[in-house]
């Protein structure tokens, strides 16, 4: 069964038509890479995934039942299995790195302080930041930055995390470190929904690569086939444009 | 009666504690308004941001009558108008009324000002992490907004500080008062006046310094 079932997805902005009917299914576990060119709906589509836009037409289902486009669905329940990460890392500037793990799972979960501050401190451990559980964002490098980011998402326990271009504002030397976290995730059975133009991340990781363009996936397939024998002519257009 | 235009120290040194009095009447007043003004303000900030349409234009409408009408006026319709309507209030509430009522349609302009200075990304952050709108007011938004607008919230107390010298109108012995009294009953105008100036200025300097103070750390430190 899959964890995540998109059906028959349409999203305008105004006239602009920008989802022309999405269907998707993630398994458990699963790392689906989404590619496409800029304007093709890649982010517009995990926007919807999480209600951060509202889908026109069409179902999204988490776990066969729960409904996340339904008008009544509880979308504060439903954005908790649901992590995403932003590629400008949305850090909160007035908490430090351990506040900012810990506020949503205190607020929204009524953790206890210590449990989530225990919780905080093995997850920035889990990205290799323990040692900077105290400092603001301001003082932390991008990759830095990101990389609480994740562990931000991940302690509300999220049954799937979310990615949009989450390298992408980030200085080449520093591209990196946040990758290897994000492999680690993978390979520790987290189920990904990533957006990315890190080819060789998409390679390496993806279970599958779904490329997108003009509000409908044009293919999808396991990396091997997409990248060495694409089927359709503008994908071969926008990975000899890429690679 | 050569004296009625001429500064007399004794006299002045005679007045300086009703003076001081007077002042202490004037913040204390001014800080409660400003103080209940801020909850208004912040609900009313809220409503000018707001998509549900009669939270909306509950909240204009009122920010635009007050903005659009005199304070002069606004104090004498509450302390003149309201007992019509059957609520009698004594001086002092009643100008504690008229101040908050007038300051919480400024501060809301601040407060939508500072909401809007966090960026998008900052809501949807919270919100994502399965926060609801209000909390994500309270703990995200908020903290950064109120830090960005400190500076403009300094000079509204200012502002209204300055301004409850009107209050002098429904009889409440604020500082302009209690300096027009003792020009009433001295016939000296310099002397008393002089003073009021005097204590207003010792009270707006060091706060006009303090805000360029919060001015220049907010805009030197690093926040997005
Ligand atoms: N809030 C919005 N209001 C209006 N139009 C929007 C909005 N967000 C996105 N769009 C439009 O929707 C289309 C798809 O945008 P989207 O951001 O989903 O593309 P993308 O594939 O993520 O592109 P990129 O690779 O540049 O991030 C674009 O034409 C964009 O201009
Ligand atoms: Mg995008």
């Amino acid at each position: 069964m899959s964890l995540l079932k998109i059906i028959d997805l349409h999203k305008y902005f105004r006239e602009n038509h920008v989802l022309k009917g999405i269907n998707m299914e993630i398994k458990k576990g699963e790392v689906v890479v989404v590619i496409g060119p800029s304007g093709s709906g890649k982010s517009t589509l995990l926007r919807c995934i999480n209600r951060l836009e509202e889908p026109d037409k069409g179902k999204i289902i988490i776990d066969g039942e729960i409904e996340i486009t339904h008008p009544k669905a509880d979308l504060n329940k439903i954005r908790q299995r649901i992590g995403m990460v932003f590629q400008q890392f949305n850090l909160f500037p007035h908490l430090t790195a351990l506040q900012n793990i810990t506020l949503a799972p205190i607020k929204v979960k009524k953790m206890p302080r210590d449990e989530a501050e225990a919780l905080g401190m093995e997850l920035l451990a889990k990205v290799g930041l323990a040692d900077k559980a105290h400092e603001y964002p301001h003082q932390l490098s991008g990759g830095q930055q990101q990389r609480v980011a994740i562990a931000r998402a991940l302690a509300m326990n999220p049954e799937i995390m979310l990615f949009d271009e989450v390298t992408s504002a980030l200085d080449p030397e520093l591209v990196k470190e946040v990758l290897d976290v994000m492999k680690q995730l993978a390979r520790d059975g987290m189920t990904m929904l990533v957006v990315t133009h890190e080819m060789g991340f998409a390679r390496e990781v993806g279970d599958r690569i779904v490329f997108m363009d003009e509000g409908v996936i044009v293919e999808e397939g396991k990396p091997e086939k997409i990248f060495t024998d694409p089927q359709n002519e503008r994908t071969r257009k926008f990975l000899s444009m890429i690679l | 009666m050569a004296g009625i235009s001429q500064f007399d120290p004794q006299l002045f040194v005679k007045i300086l504690p009703s003076l001081a009095y007077g002042a202490y009447i004037t913040v204390k007043l001014t800080s409660i308004s400003i103080l209940l003004g801020l909850i208004l303000g912040t609900i009313l900030g809220m409503g000018r941001i707001s998509k549900n349409p009669l939270f909306f234009s509950i909240s204009t409408s009122y920010v635009e009558f007050i903005r659009g009408t005199p304070l002069l006026v606004q104090i004498m319709i509450v302390y003149y108008g309201l007992p019509a309507i059957g609520l009698n209030l004594p001086a002092e509430p009643a100008g504690i009324l008229a101040l908050t009522l007038n300051s919480g349609a400024y501060i809301a302009e601040i407060i939508r000002a500072g909401i809007q200075s966090v960026p998008k990304g900052q809501m949807e952050a919270a919100r994502s992490l399965g926060m609801t709108y209000l909390q994500s007011m309270r703990y995200v938004i908020f903290p950064q907004a109120f830090r960005n607008v400190l500076p403009a919230l300094g000079n509204e107390f200012i502002a209204l500080l300055k301004d409850s010298s009107l209050l002098s109108v429904i009889a409440i012995a604020e500082l302009t008062r209690v300096g027009k009294q003792i020009y009433s009953t001295t016939f000296n105008a310099w002397t008393p006046l002089l003073g009021v100036a005097l204590f207003y200025l010792m009270m707006t300097l060091p706060l006009s310094r303090l805000v360029n103070y919060a001015q220049r750390r907010i805009g030197g430190h690093e926040l997005a």
